[in-house]
């Protein structure tokens, strides 16, 4: 025989309520309480010869003390022969003129940022006498850990713990600018290899200027009638010379054949920094048919 | 008959306070926004968070313990920034752990298919999304990006650790560098 069970209504109930509502707002709690690292802003910081300072925002959004300390390295954009980036960050033996590494410093360059807190960090720059024109180049590396970090203690006198401090480094470019400054951008090589499925496009550039050439690098396939096929463009920070590869798929449509993919090089459009910090240059575009 | 009649007011207070202690996490994430008529360039951080650190729980002497970068107990970093963005990426390991006074190490090793990075909202290792799996976590890919719907990457990390048979017991500890830039700026 089923028995029905019926919860009371009652002073029982209204605790149970009340043991429902704090369990929620236990479950609710993590919601504010985001974990995060330190918050660096701006993504690069630019210093010129006029004044040679420049500033830092560092942020801590979390309810716990961050200990951070600011490095530099030296690092730029580079490319592997299948057009993949990565920037490889050295402290020693770098060779190239506009390095910027060993001329600026960071005021303070060991800090602990209270929680919900932020500190500002200050840069100067000393450069050397009779530098050239142009851009200068030196990662800021900002380096964050938990303020408080304890191993915990082994509960057996046998027994083995152990604790994996994670340490987050953001590297912030920092740019130093004097006299005249010239972006410029030089095609080199455009190659198409075309695959079952999509089309890889290998743009090979040449920084011609004396500043990095920040822009945004755009590949269209196109019909016969320049219909657009499918499109895509990526970020681009060209430092010296660099090849990108973009792929475009073939997407189902009703096309004419024989295709073709245009290719652009622009600095205008890059919504993610100021126009005031932007040395704008030339454009380039150029256009390869497919061999069938 | 009295606690019926007190039901609704209570259900009206719970309602009450949970719509309160919502605005008020909406309110707190609104202190940001700002309110004008001025147009500016918002550049969006680079933002680098240890979730959970890898964690090989109790270890005991001569018995190696590993936990996959799909385990519940893998490190877990997340970088948040602006949606579709090429990032690098460096990972600094350690090859031993030691004791806070110096006097042992223990070795820690990670195998070149220990890590996964997840393009999409996902920081739960057990629950990949899309991305990148079994990666080597000494030469991590190029062509990581910013995840482009949710603003965030994801990297998990397992590894291994060997105690000797005469391992001396207490705690050890190592550090695990996470390096990351954007490649476009």
């Amino acid at each position: 025989m089923k028995k029905k069970f019926r919860i009371p209504i009652g002073v029982n109930s209204q605790q149970s309520l009340w043991g429902f509502f704090i369990i929620l707002l236990l479950l609710t709690a993590p919601v504010s309480q985001v974990v995060a690292g330190v918050i660096v802003a701006p993504s690069v910081v630019v210093l010129d010869d006029k004044s040679k300072t420049g500033r830092m925002n560092l942020q801590n959004p979390s309810n716990s003390p961050k200990e951070v300390s600011i490095s530099f390295s030296y690092g730029i954009p580079e490319s592997d022969s299948l057009g993949n980036v990565n920037i490889f960050l050295r402290d020693t033996g770098i060779t190239d003129p506009h390095s910027a590494l060993g001329w600026v410093k960071a005021f303070p360059r060991k800090l602990i940022i209270p929680a919900n807190g932020s500190q500002v960090v200050r840069f100067i720059a000393h450069p050397p006498k009779d530098l050239q024109d142009g851009e200068y180049w030196v990662r800021v590396v900002v380096e964050s850990q938990e303020g408080i970090t304890s191993i915990p203690v082994a509960t057996d006198e046998e027994q083995i713990t152990t604790q994996l401090n994670m340490i987050m480094r953001t590297a912030v470019m920092l740019k130093y600018r004097t006299g005249e400054l010239v972006a410029s951008v030089k095609l080199k090589d455009t190659q198409v290899i075309v695959n079952e499925n999509d089309v890889d496009v290998f743009v090979d550039l040449a920084n011609t200027g004396n500043v990095s050439y920040i822009g945004l690098l755009e590949c269209q396939l196109l019909d016969a009638d320049k219909k657009v096929i499918s499109k895509n463009h990526i970020q681009l920070a060209l430092y010296k010379d660099l090849l990108r590869r973009i792929t475009l798929p073939f997407a189902e449509g009703n096309f004419k054949k024989p295709y073709s993919v245009a290719v652009s090089v622009t600095n205008k459009g890059r919504k993610d920094i100021p126009t005031s910090e932007m040395v704008f240059g030339n454009d380039l575009s150029t256009s390869i048919s497919l061999v069938e | 008959m009295n606690s019926e009649h007190k039901m609704p007011s209570i259900w009206k207070i719970l309602v009450l306070l949970l719509t309160m202690s919502f605005l008020m996490v909406a309110s707190v994430s609104a202190q940001d926004v700002a309110v004008g008529q001025a147009t500016a360039t918002v550049q969006t951080p680079l933002t680098v968070t240890a979730i959970a650190a890898l964690a090989f729980g109790t270890i005991f002497q001569g018995v190696p313990v590993s936990v996959a970068e799909t385990d519940a107990s893998a490190g877990i970093f997340t970088m948040t920034g602006q949606a579709g963005s090429g990032i690098s990426l460096f990972l600094q390991l350690p090859e031993y752990m030691s004791t806070a006074s110096g006097d042992d190490r223990m070795i820690i090793s990670f195998s070149t298919t220990d890590c996964a990075i997840d393009t999409t909202a996902n920081a739960d290792p057990t629950t990949f999304g899309s991305g990148w799996t079994a990666q080597n976590p000494f030469n991590l890919p190029s062509g990581v990006i910013i995840g482009t719907a949710s603003t965030q990457t994801s990297l998990f990390l397992g590894g291994q650790v060997l105690p000797s048979v005469d391992q001396t017991a207490g705690a050890y500890s190592a550090d695990i560098i996470l390096t990351v830039a954007y490649n476009g700026t």
